[in-house]
C-alpha cells in the first residue's frame, strides 16, 4: 500500500461559519452533540495548540473516554488535533475490540461558508501507525466506499428483523 | 414560534430521541458481537486489497470456483487461490473440501461484524452532526445562548 489512508467525511450546516464554529468550541454546547446519543462530558477543553480536549461518553453503564490535543488553531477556519482513545485515565490504549485499530487519527475539521451556509469537512489519518494498523484502518476506509455494498444490504436486513 | 410548530418540532424531538435509543441499542448488542470476533483485524487486513474486495463482491452472487473467480483479473489462478486463503483466513470465505470444484461462498455472519464496526464508526459522525444540526438552530432562535 502506497498511500495513508483518510477517511473524510463532508457535511453542510444550515447556519453561518460563526454559529458553527462557537458550536464545535463552547464546550457547553458541544456536549450537547458529539457523540451519538451518548451523555458526553467534558472534562477538559483548552482550545489552544498544546491544549487538550477530554472528552468522556457515557452509555449506561458503559464509559467511553478519549482524548484530543490541539495542534493547530485557526478560528472559524480550521482546527486541527490528535485523537486518541484513552482508559480512564487518560492514557492512550488500543481499542480492546480491534488492536489493530490505529491508536491516534490525525484529525483536521476545515469550516467553509457559502450564501450563509457552513461545509464542514471532516478528515481522519492514522498517526504514527504500525503497517498491521495501517493496513486496518485501509480495509475499513476501502469497506466505507460504496463498492462494498454487498455487507450494507446484509446489515439492511438484519436491521431490518431487529426492529420488526 | 407557534403553538402547533412547537408542538411538531416536540414530536420530532420525541422521535429523533426513541430512534437515538433504539440505535443505541443496536450498536451494543453489535458491540458485544464484535467482542466475540477475534477476527476482525484479519478481516480488514482482508478488505484491504482491491482483488479481495473485487472476489468478495463476486460472491455475493453466489458460490464460484477458483477459475471462475480468476476470470475477470488479469492474474495466475495460483494468485487468486492465494487471495482466497486470505480470506478463508480472515473467515470471510469457506470452500468445499470434498468437491473437485471446490466453490467458494461467501460467509455473510464475519463479513457482519466488519459491516457493524463500520457502521459504527461512520455513525459517530453521522450522527452527532444531526445533533448538532438540531443545537445550530436553537442557537438561531436565541443568538444570545450559549
Amino acid at each position: 500500500m502506497s498511500d495513508i489512508p483518510e477517511y473524510k467525511f463532508d457535511r453542510v450546516f444550515d447556519a453561518p461559519r460563526s454559529l458553527v464554529w462557537k458550536a464545535w468550541t463552547d464546550p457547553k454546547l458541544l456536549a450537547r452533540w458529539y457523540g451519538p446519543g451518548a451523555e458526553t462530558i467534558i472534562h477538559e477543553f483548552d482550545l489552544r495548540p498544546g491544549g487538550v480536549w477530554l472528552n468522556e461518553m457515557k452509555w449506561g453503564d458503559k464509559s467511553m473516554c478519549s482524548k484530543m490535543a490541539f495542534t493547530e488553531i485557526a478560528p472559524e477556519d480550521h482546527m486541527v488535533w490528535h485523537h486518541s482513545s484513552t482508559d480512564s485515565d487518560w492514557n492512550i490504549v488500543s481499542n480492546p475490540m480491534m488492536p489493530n485499530w490505529p491508536r491516534t487519527l490525525l484529525t483536521t475539521v476545515t469550516f467553509t461558508e457559502q450564501d450563509g451556509k457552513t461545509t464542514v469537512s471532516l478528515s481522519q489519518i492514522p498517526m504514527d501507525a504500525t503497517a498491521e494498523e495501517i493496513e486496518c484502518f485501509a480495509g475499513a476506509m476501502a469497506g466505507m466506499s460504496k463498492g462494498w455494498g454487498a455487507g450494507y444490504k446484509i446489515l439492511d436486513e438484519i436491521f431490518a428483523e431487529l426492529q420488526a | 414560534m407557534e403553538p402547533a410548530v412547537l408542538h411538531r418540532s416536540q414530536a420530532h424531538k420525541r422521535l429523533l430521541t426513541s430512534l437515538q435509543s433504539l440505535y443505541n441499542d443496536i450498536v451494543m448488542e453489535q458491540l458485544s458481537y464484535i467482542q466475540n470476533q477475534p477476527k476482525l483485524d484479519a478481516v480488514f487486513a482482508a478488505l484491504a486489497d482491491p482483488t479481495r474486495r473485487t472476489i468478495l463482491m463476486q460472491l455475493t452472487k453466489g458460490e464460484a470456483s477458483v477459475n471462475e473467480l480468476a476470470a475477470p483479473f488479469e492474474i495466475s489462478q495460483p494468485a487468486v487461490s492465494r487471495h482466497l486463503k486470505v480470506l478463508e483466513r480472515a473467515g470471510l470465505v469457506e470452500r468445499d473440501i470434498d468437491k473437485q470444484r471446490r466453490p467458494a461462498r461467501l460467509k455473510a455472519q464475519e463479513m457482519m461484524a466488519a459491516v457493524a464496526w463500520l457502521t459504527e464508526f461512520r455513525a459517530f459522525w453521522d450522527n452527532s452532526f444531526d445533533q448538532l444540526d438540531a443545537v445550530l438552530a436553537q442557537m438561531k432562535q436565541t443568538p444570545d445562548n450559549t
